[in-house]
């Protein structure tokens, strides 16, 4: 893997977002609705980036945009969707269904097995699992064997090394030193494993606050870091804000009614539409959003109220 | 709310006591993200008859948490609050992949006679007809994990517009995301080389159910106050082995149904069941 050995990786998105070339194999830090890299992956948008390949364990928002958007053609993950909150992903589904994505489902142990492969600069690892299982059938590329030791069945799975590593962090210094607080899901994993790691991070601090901090991600395996407050808008960030629920049913309303609405309701709106980040941050409500989201340091109460309203649309 | 005496429980609060029995004590439990029901039965389970489980939280895997509440997303710091600690994902995965995770929860929009689950797609799954989320961790546990519960909402098979049954139960499966007894080529676990043993129950808005031992069928055990083994036989699509006796299921005591009440105040749980179900109510 590269080493990335500069003193000051302090990028532009749209400089860091530009590392990601059409084609590319990315994995998406974060998981589910929290701390995924939403600022770079709208830039990556707006660039025009296509045929992207993505891989990872449990995804939301950030997948489903990419696909409404038309980036990516390979989806490699575990799972997809908005669980209790709003059910399916609409524009991975309708992706799927028409064949513009292909589906290459994965499982989180076996893609943290490729992962660590590539880590370890292993040419595969074996899994006990999997076996009798159709992903075997999803996946020509996994291969079984009988164990040499045990005589046991076993399933092998190849070395996984993303091209890069889409990281969104809590703090980070000008070097690139990161500390990402859990949970870390796939990331620490994904940035081992990539050639390249592009960073947002919420505070951008001096090396000597971060180090205080005890920071999980050295230097020279990073890239670029961008500084991006609300960068993982709408997924949550904490202990900076909890996750945009109203902002997420309207997303889900305007995915679920379909492709076009999808483009002028939503990606006209809150992606193509502000010139900046800054002025995203005003079009999903300015302050009082944010003094919303960040109120779930006020006590259980306040935090539960963010769960409450409103009512998204249920599948 | 909690000063008032509790005099019923709802089928959903009965369901999640049945899922809580399925525990053992001072095993290592886990459950999936975006599984409310198992969530609650963990959480229930480790403060009736099961104090040493040991609780894995489902996205966070935070150790015996607390939660104040259950949001309806699962990476959320809230279902952390209360642990002392949480592990990272290669550790969860690592204790079941060398069978020390005693049992874990998984449900399916198929599912067959032996267990097996679909999550991934209905039809082909090059082209799918329906694009499903994905099963998670669930292939990889379904091999590794000790014990399998199988929880569903969803066992009445509706009828279409165009007048067809759309079992959850279903006599062939479209995708195998998670493996059950008997693989698709009819090959057994041990043949398979599988470390863990499998679903042992399935507990469904219908019964409770496990696998005949020699058949590895599902096999009715238990109704609910009211259903009958009918409603069992017309909402599946193969044959299930009903066992000669079949039992009503345990209603919980009223200090169960106030700790889940306790633990849900926003009943998140209910997002998992059809309006049907949720007016089913069974005096304690």
């Amino acid at each position: 893997m590269p080493i990335f050995t500069s003193e000051d990786k302090r990028m532009s998105l749209v400089n860091a977002a530009s590392i990601v070339q059409d084609g590319m194999t990315i994995a998406i830090g974060g998981g589910l609705s929290w701390r995924e890299p939403m600022a770079l992956l709208r830039e990556l948008i707006r660039q025009g980036r296509h045929n992207l390949h993505v891989v990872g364990t449990a995804h939301g928002v950030d997948v489903d945009l990419l696909c409404g958007a038309g980036a990516i053609n390979v989806v490699e993950e575990s799972y997809i969707g908005f669980e209790q909150d709003f059910g399916m992903a609409p524009n991975f589904r309708r992706a799927c269904e028409s064949g513009r994505v292909q589906v290459r489902d994965t499982c989180c142990h076996t893609i943290i097995q490729q992962l660590r492969a590539a880590e370890f600069g292993v040419p595969f690892l074996p899994v006990r699992s999997v076996q009798g299982t159709d992903f075997l059938r999803l996946h020509p590329e996994y291969k079984t064997m009988t164990c040499p030791f045990t005589g046991l069945p076993l399933v092998l799975v190849p070395a996984l090394a993303p091209d890069v590593a889409i990281i969104h962090a809590q703090y980070g210094d000008a070097q690139g030193n990161l500390k990402i607080l859990p949970p870390l899901v796939a990331d620490l994993f994904f940035i081992r494993a990539s050639r390249h790691v592009i960073a947002s991070v919420e505070q951008l601090l001096p090396t000597d606050e971060l180090r205080a901090m005890e920071p999980n991600v050295p230097y020279f395996w990073v890239e670029s870091v961008v500084e991006v407050p609300y960068g993982a808008h709408p997924t949550s960030c904490y202990p900076f804000y909890a996750y945009d629920r109203a902002h997420l049913a309207e997303y889900y309303q305007a995915a679920q009614a379909g492709q076009d609405t999808f483009a002028s309701e939503y990606l006209a709106r809150y992606v193509f539409g502000p010139a900046t980040h800054d002025e995203y941050l005003s079009r999903i409500g300015g302050q009082a959003k944010r003094e919303e989201l960040e109120s779930w340091k006020d006590g259980e109460d306040a935090w539960r109220a963010l769960f409450t309203a409103p009512e998204g649309a249920i599948t | 709310m909690n000063e008032e005496p509790i005099i019923y429980a709802t089928l959903p609060e009965v369901m999640i006591f049945q899922v809580a029995r399925t525990i053992q004590d001072g095993e290592v439990v886990f459950h999936g993200y975006g599984s409310p029901v198992p969530t609650l039965a963990m959480l229930l389970a480790k403060r009736a008859h099961a104090p040493h489980m040991v609780h894995i939280e489902g996205a966070t895997y935070g150790i015996n948490p607390e939660p104040p509440f259950l949001p309806p997303t699962s990476n959320d710091w809230s279902l952390e609050q209360g642990s002392v600690m949480a592990i990272g994902i290669s550790e969860l995965f690592d204790i079941a992949a060398r069978g020390d995770m005693g049992r874990m929860f998984l449900s399916g929009v198929q599912v067959d006679c032996h267990g097996n689950l679909n999550v991934t797609a209905i039809g082909d799954p090059d082209s799918p007809r329906v694009k499903l989320p994905g099963s998670g961790g669930g292939c990889n546990l379904s091999g590794d994990v000790q014990h399998v519960t199988i929880w569903t909402t969803g066992h009445r098979a509706p009828t279409n517009k165009a007048g067809k049954r759309q079992f959850r139960f279903v006599q062939h499966i479209d995708f195998i995301s998670s493996i059950g007894h008997i693989s698709r080529d009819g090959i057994s676990r041990q043949a398979l080389g599988l470390r863990g043993g499998g679903p042992d129950w399935v507990v469904t808005e219908l019964g409770v159910f496990d696998f005949d031992p020699v058949t590895h069928v599902l096999r009715l055990r238990a109704l609910y106050p009211d259903t009958t083994v009918q409603d069992v036989l017309d909402n599946t699509e193969f044959e299930p082995v009903i066992a000669p006796e079949v039992s009503i299921v345990p209603l919980p005591a009223p200090e169960h149904v106030a700790l889940i009440r306790r633990f849900d105040p926003l009943r998140t749980h209910q997002r998992e069941f059809k309006s049907t179900d949720l007016s089913r109510c069974f005096d304690l």
